[in-house]
Parts: C-alpha cells; structure tokens; sequence
C-alpha cells in the first residue's frame, strides 16, 4: 500500500507542470548560482517546470533546458506578473468570500461556521491524548535524519 | 469598583458642582485605563486559558479527523519545531481539523490546527513542518494575544464606562474576549504578523533540520490553484496572496533558504504518515 502511494504521489513532483517565471530569470545548466547561465528568460516567459532539487527547479523553455530559482517560478497556466497577478488573486478571492456571494457548495470550516461555532470541550480534551512530550518528538526527528541548526533570525 | 460605582452615582445625585464631577469621571476613565494596561501583560497561564477557550470553539466549527495516526504524526512533527522556538515549554498540541477547506490557525497558547483540505495537498513532512513552523511563530510572537488586546482595548476605549464598571474577570467580560477571539480567525491579522511568521517559519523549520523550501512549496501549490476555489476563500481573505507571499520570502530569505536547502524533506515519511487512509 505504502509503495503504491509512493508511486501515486512522486508524479507530483517529477511531472511537467506550466509555470511562468515572474522576473528576468538566469536559466542555469545546473542548480547553483555559480553554474553556467544557458540563457536568460525575459519575465512571463512560460515554462514546463519538472523536479524540484533545493531552491531550484528544472524547467524547459521552448528548446532550452536548464534550472531556474524556485521563487523565480509561480506555478499555474496563465501569466501572472508580480503584483498585479498578485493583487488580482487576492481581490478574487476578497469577493468570493464577501459572505453575500454562495460559494460552490464546500461544507466544513468557513467564515459562518466559526461565528457560529458553540464550544467543544470533549474534542479539546480529546485532542491532548495525541499530543507528544519533547523527548518523543527528538526520537522521532533522529529517525528521520533531522539535526538540530543554528540558525539565525531574519527580521 | 462597586465602591466606585456608588461613588460615581453619588457624585451625580447630589453634587452638582461641575468641577466635582470632572474629578470623577476623570478617576473613572483612568480606572479603565488601569484595566487596559492590566490586560497588556495578560500572564502565561492566561494566555493558556484564553486559548483552550478559543480551541474550543474552533473544534465546535469543525472537529477533528478521526484518524489517530495521523493526529500523532502531526504532533510529533509539530513538537520538534516547536521544540526550536523560545517558548518551548508551551503544553504544545496540534490537531488536523476535518474539513475541506485549505487553512491553518494558531492559537495563544501552544494550540496549532491544521485542516485535512491542506494537509492533502502537501507532498512532503518538510511542507507539514514548514506550514506549522508558520503557525508556531504566530504562537511564539504572541500575533493573536496581542491583537485580542488591542480588540478588547478598543471595546474599552469605545465604551469606557460600561466597561470600567465591569468585573474583567466577569463572564460577560470574558464572553465579550472569546468573541473577539474568534473573529479574529475570520478577520485575520495584520499583513505584517503574516510576513514575519513566513520568515522566522522558514528560519524555525530549518533549526528543526528540514529543508526550508517546505513552506515556499506550499505556497507555489496554493497560488496554482483557482483563486475562486471556495475551499481557498477563508485563507485568502485572512492572508496576503500567495504570490505576494513568495515575493516577500525571495528579498529577504533567499541566503536561508539556500543554505538549508540540502536538509531532508522526507516524502516518504510523509507518505506513509499522512497519506495512509
């Protein structure tokens, strides 16, 4: 079972997808800065974006292939430059829930919901049997290969 | 304050020299001030208070997934970030909410849900690690403490005396509070606890040893989806958009995120865990 999800899930990585890069973009033979620049992509160029490797992706751009910055890309068919892209997602989605407006029929936690949410104590108290101490959740990274960092904030 | 009250009716009734009577609502106006400036250091253990009461309500919109694999899963990915913050010692819980919809909500406390229409849409722990590290940071910076004050400082401000003569510790008080608490979550808080959170999210998920793409990767999957998705309206109308979002993450967190990037994002895991009903 777990395999077959595997399988049904890495698709979703590796696949082409249509993206389009959001700014002049250096597209690189491989994932590094300091790789060679293929060419470079003007902004709202359309690209198939492929696997993802750190903040890189591979992408192919019309006959070239190389890696471009993952927050270069904004993934979805149609282009949508920089902040007006930006602006009009928000806007949409503003108007789509103004509350005057039925959405599509999606049940469960929306804005009515919550104002006329009653308390629930039974699912608070049940929700604390699962949570973990501090010493399960270290056994649990370790298992996973994860090390503690220092890593310093960004303000 | 019932003394004050009388005091107040007293002064009213039968002085009615002007000057007397400013001095009066003077001290009563100073006592809501007095109110104000208590609820601004609200302690640890009310913080925690406030937020069962919130959580509960929360859980009274949706409940949780009845699965306890799951459950446990997220919390253990959960307590590890949390682990990495300056308030480690919150009685730290996390719950993936039973709904559709594409969110996450931190409450005061050490409260963090996430709902099962997110979590599905997620293809590794380092993205669950990466949307709870965002969560977290809500938590450790107090975002939602603090904008319940400000809220219940408005209230006060508005309705100075109503509020002066009240207990704070009253139910109503408290009723009044939880309201406040709640709306919040459809409400959303300011833009710039949002883009801070990204930030010291990408920053906190990295101490926890993930690769700090986590958070970023889900927000290019939110911003490929249709805007007029219904299960996106309450995200998007309590967050900046996605792509303004990743915008803000590229100025500033690029060098972080590049210098994590080699950390595990554990797919299988994640897989196994989370993707197994």
């Amino acid at each position: 079972m777990m395999r077959f999800l595997i399988v049904l899930l890495f698709p979703a990585i590796c696949w082409a997808e249509p993206a389009t890069v959001v700014r002049v973009t250096d597209l690189k033979k491989e994932p590094a800065t300091d790789a060679a620049t293929v060419t470079t992509l003007a902004e709202n160029v359309a690209v198939d974006a492929q696997e993802r490797k750190g903040g890189w992706v591979r992408v192919r751009a019309g006959a070239a292939e190389g890696w471009v910055r993952l927050l270069a890309l904004r993934y979805g068919g149609t282009a949508q430059s920089g902040d007006s892209g930006a602006r009009e997602l928000f806007n949409a989605a503003r108007t789509g829930s103004s509350g005057t407006q039925v959405t599509t029929g999606v049940r469960g936690l929306d804005e009515q919901m919550l104002a006329n949410a009653r308390p629930n104590p039974a699912e608070l108290a049940k929700m604390s049997q699962f949570s973990s101490t501090a010493d399960g959740a270290a056994a649990f990274a370790a298992q996973g290969h994860l090390q503690r960092r220092v890593v310093p904030e960004v303000k | 304050m019932i003394r004050l009250v009388a005091v107040f009716f007293l002064v009213v009734a039968v002085t009615p020299a002007q000057a007397q009577f400013n001095f009066n609502i003077n001290k009563i106006i100073d006592s809501a001030k007095n109110l104000r400036s208590a609820t601004h250091e609200i302690s640890e253990p009310e913080e925690i208070s406030i937020g069962n009461d919130v959580a509960s309500r929360l859980l009274g919109a949706a409940p949780l997934a009845a699965e306890p694999r799951l459950q446990r899963y997220v919390n253990l990915v959960g307590r590890w970030v949390a682990a990495q913050t300056s308030r480690p010692g919150l009685p730290w819980r996390f719950g993936v909410l039973e709904a559709p919809q594409v969110n996450a909500f931190a409450v005061p406390g050490g409260t963090v849900f996430v709902t099962r229409g997110l979590v599905e849409r997620m293809k590794s722990e380092a993205e669950l690690a990466g949307v709870l590290a965002h969560e977290i940071v809500h938590v450790q910076q107090k975002h939602h403490l603090k904008a319940i004050q400000k809220g219940a400082q408005t209230a006060l401000a508005g309705d100075a005396l109503a509020y002066a003569l009240k207990d704070a510790r009253s139910t109503e008080a408290r009723d009044k509070l939880l309201s406040l608490g709640t709306e919040l979550y459809s409400r959303g808080l300011d833009k710039a606890d949002e883009f801070e959170a990204d930030r010291l999210g990408v920053v906190l998920a990295a101490r926890a040893g993930y690769d700090g793409y986590g958070l970023p990767a889900v927000l290019q999957t939110l911003q490929a989806m249709n805007a007029q998705d219904s299960s996106l309206a309450l995200m998007f109308k309590t967050h900046p958009a996605p792509g303004e979002r990743l915008g803000a993450l590229g100025e500033k967190m690029q060098p972080t995120l590049d210098a994590y990037a080699a950390q595990p994002q554990l797919v299988e895991r994640f897989a196994a865990e989370a993707k197994s009903r």
